[in-house]
């Protein structure tokens, strides 16, 4: 009995340490609560290989209290120069840049990822979050370069063609849900 | 026929229909979203990257011109990615554009398919309509035909038994007696007239000379309805057609009998060739016909005449032993001028 209990606890452990792992840290840094997203992130298969495309990978991050009375949220892009061999990045908060980096190498990206981000005003002692990242494979500019390219006017312009320009827009290609009770330090 | 007519149209329209589809699916085949889609459009311009990288290292000095080709041929990389990478959704913006075309011109064949049946069961009510109006105005004048002669005639009789019983002299019961057989003859006359609509027989054709039986019916009958002058303009050649003489006959007088009706003055006949048919003009001078009953002149019994002045079977007669001729009788013109009908038949 104890030896088939030891069993399965050593299945489990594997997975309860991936879990552990893909966490990000909450923290407060005066009335806000920042993020620090985890590495799993960029190593996730999906965003490896996005992240070399040479398109901007953009990671949205949603946060919203429990109770719904507070929401915000954090932006990061991520676009490797495949000339140069460098990653450019850029963080927002609050719709407002305070970050663009360019880092040569992913390890060194893997460190920048983790500063932390305000994601959203903390009022009272605590709060429960409930945070979303979306990863999305191009940015809007990006978007919205691929949709005028097919529109050019110089061209015949099918309807179809526009009707794929009123169809671009970036999914997530992947996305990730944490949920979090933070303490005012 | 009207239904497969209403079938043919259906069935058009599902073409049309299909073709609009069609079309629209051909769309998708658009020159630059071919391109874009394209693996191996991709993959050269992957290739063209990599080697201006490589004439970078080889050739530091040009750099900066390598540079610019590689961002065009990257630029155009990441637009075609950002359309890949759209592609689910497009695929499903298209499946849901192409139903809606199709649900749309199905309902479009749908609704026009209705709106012909509405229209079809409407024209069939108003001509039940109409020949119900035909049939009541016929019962009356058939009522009418067959009371007056014998009405007529049941007095006649009754005054031919007071006579007898009063001792009257053979003259003067001859005089009733004839009375009587009067009468008994105008209804006889009355249901002859049926008789030659209902026992119409085929007309026996033979190649005959239009022109000629025009002329000959002009001076014979110049003086059978002394208000109208008969004119006939001779043709340069003689105009064969297939023709029952008799027949054709009965057609001119019915004619020229409603001619002198319409107070017409004259009566003109020209004959003229068109193609492998002969045409045979016939114009009046008269009133012409009323507006209400064109659409209808050769249904039986319509007629604007007064009961007892006749039962409107004359044109659906004529026009009846025309068509057994091969060709028509047709109303070309009428009005304050006068009328124009036309004889057609086959040349001979």
């Amino acid at each position: 009995m104890v030896k088939r209990a030891l069993f399965a606890l050593l299945l489990l452990l594997p997975a309860a340490f991936a879990s552990a792992q893909q966490q990000p840290a909450f923290a407060t840094n005066g009335n806000a609560v920042t993020i620090a997203l985890p590495a799993s992130v960029l190593q996730h298969a999906a965003v490896r290989k996005q992240l070399g495309s040479g398109l901007t990978t953009t990671f949205i991050v949603i946060a919203r209290s429990r109770d719904r009375t507070a929401e915000g949220g954090a932006r990061v892009e991520v676009r490797y120069d495949l000339w140069d061999e460098i990653y450019h990045v850029r963080r927002f908060e609050a719709g407002r840049r305070i970050d663009q980096q360019r880092i040569e190498s992913l390890e060194k990206l893997e460190q920048w990822w983790r500063t932390p981000s305000r994601i959203i005003s903390l009022n009272g002692q605590r709060i429960v979050l409930d945070v979303e990242l979306r990863v999305l494979p191009f940015s809007g500019a990006e978007e919205e370069d691929a949709r005028r390219w097919l529109s050019l006017p110089d061209r015949t312009t099918s309807l179809v063609d526009v009707l794929i320009g009123t169809t671009i827009s970036a999914k997530p290609i992947v996305s990730f849900r944490w949920s979090a009770e933070v303490v005012r330090r | 026929m009207r239904r497969s007519g209403a079938a043919v149209t259906t069935l058009l329209t599902v073409a049309a229909a299909t073709l609009l589809f069609w079309f629209f699916l051909h769309q998708i085949s658009s020159v630059w979203l071919d391109v874009a889609l394209r693996p191996e459009v991709r993959d050269a311009l992957e290739a063209g990257m990599n080697d201006q990288r490589k004439l970078r290292d080889l050739d530091p000095q040009q750099r900066a011109q390598y540079r610019q080709r590689f961002e065009e041929n990257r630029r155009l990389v990441n637009r075609i990615d950002v359309i890949r990478m759209s592609r689910e959704a497009m695929l499903r913006r298209f499946e849901l554009a192409l139903v809606v075309v199709f649900a749309t011109s199905l309902l479009a064949a749908a609704l026009v398919w209705w709106l012909r049946q509405r229209r079809e069961a409407e024209r069939r009510r108003r001509e039940y309509v109409e020949r119900l109006a035909s049939w009541q105005e016929a019962a009356r004048r058939h009522a009418h035909e067959i009371r007056t002669p014998l009405t007529a005639a049941r007095l006649e009789a009754d005054r031919l038994a007071s006579i007898a019983r009063s001792g009257a002299t053979s003259e003067e019961v001859d005089r009733a007696v004839e009375s009587v057989f009067e009468e008994l003859d105008r209804l006889s006359r009355f249901t002859r007239e049926f008789s030659s609509f209902a026992a119409l027989g085929e007309p026996v054709l033979r190649s005959e000379p239009l022109d000629r039986i025009v002329g000959e019916f002009c001076a014979t009958f110049a003086n059978a309805w002394p208000s109208i002058v008969l004119r006939w303009e001779p043709a340069r050649a003689p105009v064969p057609v297939l023709a029952d003489r008799d027949m054709l006959r009965q057609v001119l007088v019915n004619l020229c009998t409603n001619s002198a009706k319409a107070s017409a003055a004259d009566v003109t006949f020209t004959v003229q060739r068109d193609g492998d048919r002969v045409l045979l003009d016939v114009r009046d001078s008269g009133t012409g016909i009323a507006p209400s009953v064109r659409p209808r002149i050769f249904d039986p019994y319509v007629t604007t005449r007064k009961i007892g002045e006749g039962m409107g079977l004359g044109l659906a007669i004529s026009r009846k032993i025309l068509l057994d001729h091969g060709g028509d009788l047709t109303l070309v013109e009428t009005g304050a001028q006068g009328t124009m009908f036309r004889l057609a038949f086959v040349a001979g």
